[in-house]
């Protein structure tokens, strides 16, 4: 069944060549990490529908003051890291290296700031003793953005080691695609708790 | 797909120092045997706290031979601490690390798994993980004291069961086991899925491949939800969060449904790799085709789908919505079809076979034979009414070893009895092999039996004194019993490591066919060569069950495509 | 050198962030605020899931592991009303 499955083109680059994109490894890389991507959305899933839960029944209490400012912000970064970071895919399989280069730079520097202001607000809201053990709220507050953020330095580790290793990354386009549907993973989990914890 | 990969040369074969080929090896044959080697180790420690247990409750509060004294606080630990290694650190590395490894690549035609370098740090890391838990024994305080499903209220607090660190090292070493058995499957199902051989159809894969997979899928799918609780477990316990506290305003019971939504899916992880053994078994040595081939892909991957809805049937006494139930009961008796129809389908095999009764057909039938016993009780369990009588007594506790241990030592011993000629190299001795299949047999049948009677009459799981309570007085020899035979049980084990060891060094050399089985892993040399087929992958041209094919020169075809024709005029 | 078709991307997106922002803070009755924030969330995941991650050329089998475990969660979190949020 798989064998017709993928039939269709494994990446958008595979018209112009399965050279280019690696064909057989990206594929395989591709199926693995969907699988991957497919456990991380139970992960964050399981949180998610937690704190649903708890919100809709009152056990996280109501809706706390957050910085919506900052978060607003946050979510600006990363939405325009993930465009950065198709971009640069798409300069890889162009074989345009320094296009690649300058859109992952762009990538990493974006999640790096996101980091840097999610520890600026974490450091405000505990220096107003709203920690971890303030109630239900925080708890899924430090625990959902928390591990959200580890995803996001990981991202930053895998996007740096790509613009280092810029010259495997032109012969394998793939993993920059590969590490680019990770990177939009992690977006697609901030674009849910965003309104979940700031809006709502 | 898989025809660009058949063009790929074989790896260059280079002599390697120890450190390569044993340690940090990406073989991934090297990896099934660390998997294996790792889970006996472990059983080791799991059965030797079995030992402990049960002496504790046949003989309360004397002292242990080899142990010492046993209090309730150290039994709470036992109770842990035995729970999750045999599941997690035996059952899953031996059924599916081990199997997984050795036969996916093999009984597709591959050269290695498609990662195999994250296949190595998938040991490591559970390597790692079983570390940190026997670690775990020796922080002050002790190991892991909240029973292996870890409930809270009594597991969020360090003063509820005197476990400080045991406990955050219980869940880091899950944290880590999780991770390592997340990128295996991930590796099992990329394998299975891009580099099967030329010919090698869906409907061509022998089913252990699809048992495995459907395992894969499985603990991909429910293991993301325990370990957002876990997480939210550790927070609770150190940064003082209030998920699962109700004094903190948290919910216990929320635990308990993230839990069992991994832990049913999980017990069919470690059930269904050892039910594709079975059936690999079951048709070798019928020596006829499995009966209804596409009726068990279908009935397992309906069970897969079932077991995401039927968690909830662990939690009849949790204080959830009694309007849940019901739904529950009904998924958990549905759930039992596919399994009988794939029960079925092993004793339609035996039906008029040539059956030839080695010692891994042996442990196969007494795999059906046990697992149907374990599969009826499950029925009184999975309906609100019964379960909410027998709930939490040692009833339960005679289901799940009837099912789970059958599963794990039943099918776990078919194969391993099955493939260890091609593993190793040589042949498992013939005269002890029996001998331990029927020990184990009659010592796990006088083991668990009695612990139906002891359930019905009110023993609750999880005590360590049943003398205490006076209504158990009088089945107090019944307890007697139970630990006496399961020293049987322990003991007859040493015959299998007896034959295990010597086997490996005194044993015959086995032929590439042993068994005259079909499959493509009995074409290459036993053990395989590093990359294992030799320069050219091979390809398949027919089904993996063609036994008894008639006007066949031979009694078995092989699934590989042979340079002559093994029968005239070619294709089936 | 920009692609057109992620820039256009993009721009939706950050046009729908603006949006649900501005529902934050709108006038409108708190349950429909709440509705269409998460719908705005829902088509930013489809723009970036099918844009960025490719969903849109790759083939069923891709599609399947990404939408079971979705559909799994919200089928999880629907079963666990009765518990947690019908009993208050």
């Amino acid at each position: 069944m798989e064998d017709v499955a993928f039939r269709a083109p494994a990446s958008p680059g595979q018209s112009r060549g399965e050279a280019r994109t690696g064909g057989e490894a990206a594929l395989r890389g591709k199926i693995a990490i969907w699988w991957f991507l497919a456990s991380e959305i139970m992960l964050f899933g399981g949180l998610i529908t937690s704190f649903v839960l708890a919100r809709l029944g009152g056990a996280a209490g109501t809706h706390e003051p957050l910085n919506v400012t900052v978060a607003a912000v946050n979510t600006f970064v990363l939405l325009t890291s993930s465009y950065t970071m198709v971009e640069a895919f798409a300069a890889a399989e162009h074989g345009n290296r320094p296009g690649m280069r300058f859109f992952l730079a762009v990538t990493v520097l974006a999640g790096l700031g996101f980091l840097g202001l999610k520890v600026y607000e974490y450091s405000g809201e505990i220096a107003h003793g709203f920690t971890p053990g303030r109630g239900g709220f925080w708890s899924f507050y430090y625990t959902m953005t928390g591990l959200h953020a580890l995803h996001v330095l990981i991202g930053v580790v895998v996007n740096s080691a790509l613009l280092v290793m810029a010259g495997a990354a032109i012969r394998r386009p793939y993993r920059v695609e590969l590490a680019g549907l990770y990177w939009h993973f992690v977006d697609i989990v901030w674009i849910f708790l965003f309104p979940l914890l700031y809006l709502t | 797909m898989t025809p660009a990969l058949a063009t790929a040369a074989a790896p260059p074969h280079q002599a390697a120092g120890f450190w390569r080929t044993y340690v940090v090896s990406t073989d991934h044959k090297t990896i099934a045997k660390q998997y294996l080697t790792l889970g006996l180790v472990m059983a080791l420690i799991g059965g030797y706290l079995a030992y402990v247990m049960r002496w504790q409750l046949a003989y309360p509060d004397t002292s242990v031979p080899g142990f010492g004294f046993v209090g309730p606080e150290t039994y709470n630990t036992l109770v842990t601490m035995h729970g999750t290694i045999m599941v997690f650190f035996v059952a899953m590395p031996i059924l599916l690390g081990t199997f997984g490894n050795f036969l996916i690549p093999l009984m597709i035609g591959a050269r290695d798994m498609a990662f195999p370098k994250l296949n190595a740090l998938s040991f490591w890391l559970l390597a790692t993980g079983s570390l940190v838990l026997v670690v775990s024994f020796f922080v002050p305080g002790g190991a892991a004291a909240a029973g292996w499903t870890g409930y809270p209220p009594l597991s969020a607090r360090a003063e509820y069961t005197g476990v400080e660190w045991g406990l955050n090292l219980w869940l880091l070493a899950h944290a880590i086991e999780f991770a390592a058995f997340l990128l295996g499957g991930v590796n099992f199902l990329t394998t299975a899925i891009t580099m099967r051989a030329h010919g090698l159809t869906p409907g061509r894969l022998p089913l252990m491949i699809w048992q495995l997979l459907t395992a894969s899928v499985l603990f991909l799918l429910s293991v993301g939800p325990l370990i957002a609780g876990a997480i939210m477990l550790l927070m609770d316990r150190i940064a003082g969060t209030g998920f699962f506290l109700p004094d903190r305003g948290g919910e216990p019971l929320l635990w308990q449904h993230l839990f069992w939504f991994f832990g049913h899916p999980e017990v069919y992880v470690v059930l269904l790799p050892p039910l594709g053994a079975v059936l690999e078994v079951l048709s070798v040595f019928s020596r006829k085709p499995i009966f209804g081939y596409r009726l068990i892909i279908g009935g397992t991957l309906a069970a897969g789908a079932l077991s995401f809805i039927v968690w909830a049937h662990h939690m009849f006494v949790s204080g959830m919505d009694p309007r849940l139930a019901m739904p529950f009961s009904i998924t958990t008796i549905l759930i039992s079809v596919p399994f009988a129809l794939i029960m079925f389908a092993m004793i339609a095999t035996l039906w008029r076979g040539s059956i030839r009764f080695e010692t891994p057909m042996l442990w196969a039938l007494g795999f059906v034979a046990m697992f149907i016993t374990g599969g009826l009780t499950g029925i009184f369990n999975g309906s609100a009414p019964a379960d909410i009588y027998i709930a939490n007594t040692y009833f339960v506790v005679a289901h799940f070893h009837y099912t789970l241990f059958a599963a794990v030592f039943f099918g776990g011993f078919a194969g391993l009895y099955f493939w260890y000629p091609k593993m190793f190299g040589r042949m498992l001795g013939d005269r002890l092999g029996p001998l331990h299949f029927w020990l184990t047999l009659v010592f796990f049948n006088l083991t668990f039996f009695p612990m139906h009677w002891l359930g019905l009459a009110g023993m609750v799981r999880r005590i360590a004194d049943p003398t205490q309570y006076e209504m158990l007085v009088p089945y107090q020899y019944l307890n007697v019993f139970v630990t006496v035979s399961s020293l049987g049980l322990i003991v007859a084990q040493g015959i299998f490591l007896l034959n295990f060891f010597l086997s490996l060094v005194r044993g015959r050399m086995a032929p590439a066919n042993p068994w005259q089985a079909a499959t493509l892993e009995w074409t290459t040399s036993s053990p395989p060569p590093h990359g294992n087929w030799g320069p050219a992958l091979p390809e398949v041209e027919r089904g993996a069950y063609d036994y008894s094919f008639p006007g066949a020169a031979q009694d078995w075809l092989p699934q590989r495509r042979l340079a002559v024709p093994a029968i005239a005029g070619g294709q089936e | 050198m920009i692609t057109r078709r992620y820039l256009f991307v993009w721009i939706w997106l950050l046009a729908l962030m603006t949006l649900s922002l501005f529902m934050g803070v709108a006038p409108v009755a708190r349950h429909a605020a709440v509705t269409l924030m998460f719908t705005v969330a829902a088509i930013k995941t489809v723009l970036v899931a099918v844009h960025f991650m490719h969903l849109k050329i790759e083939p069923w089998l891709i599609y399947a592991i990404a939408l079971v475990p979705v559909a799994m969660v919200v089928g999880f979190m629907f079963t666990l009303f009765p518990d947690f949020v019908f009993v208050r």
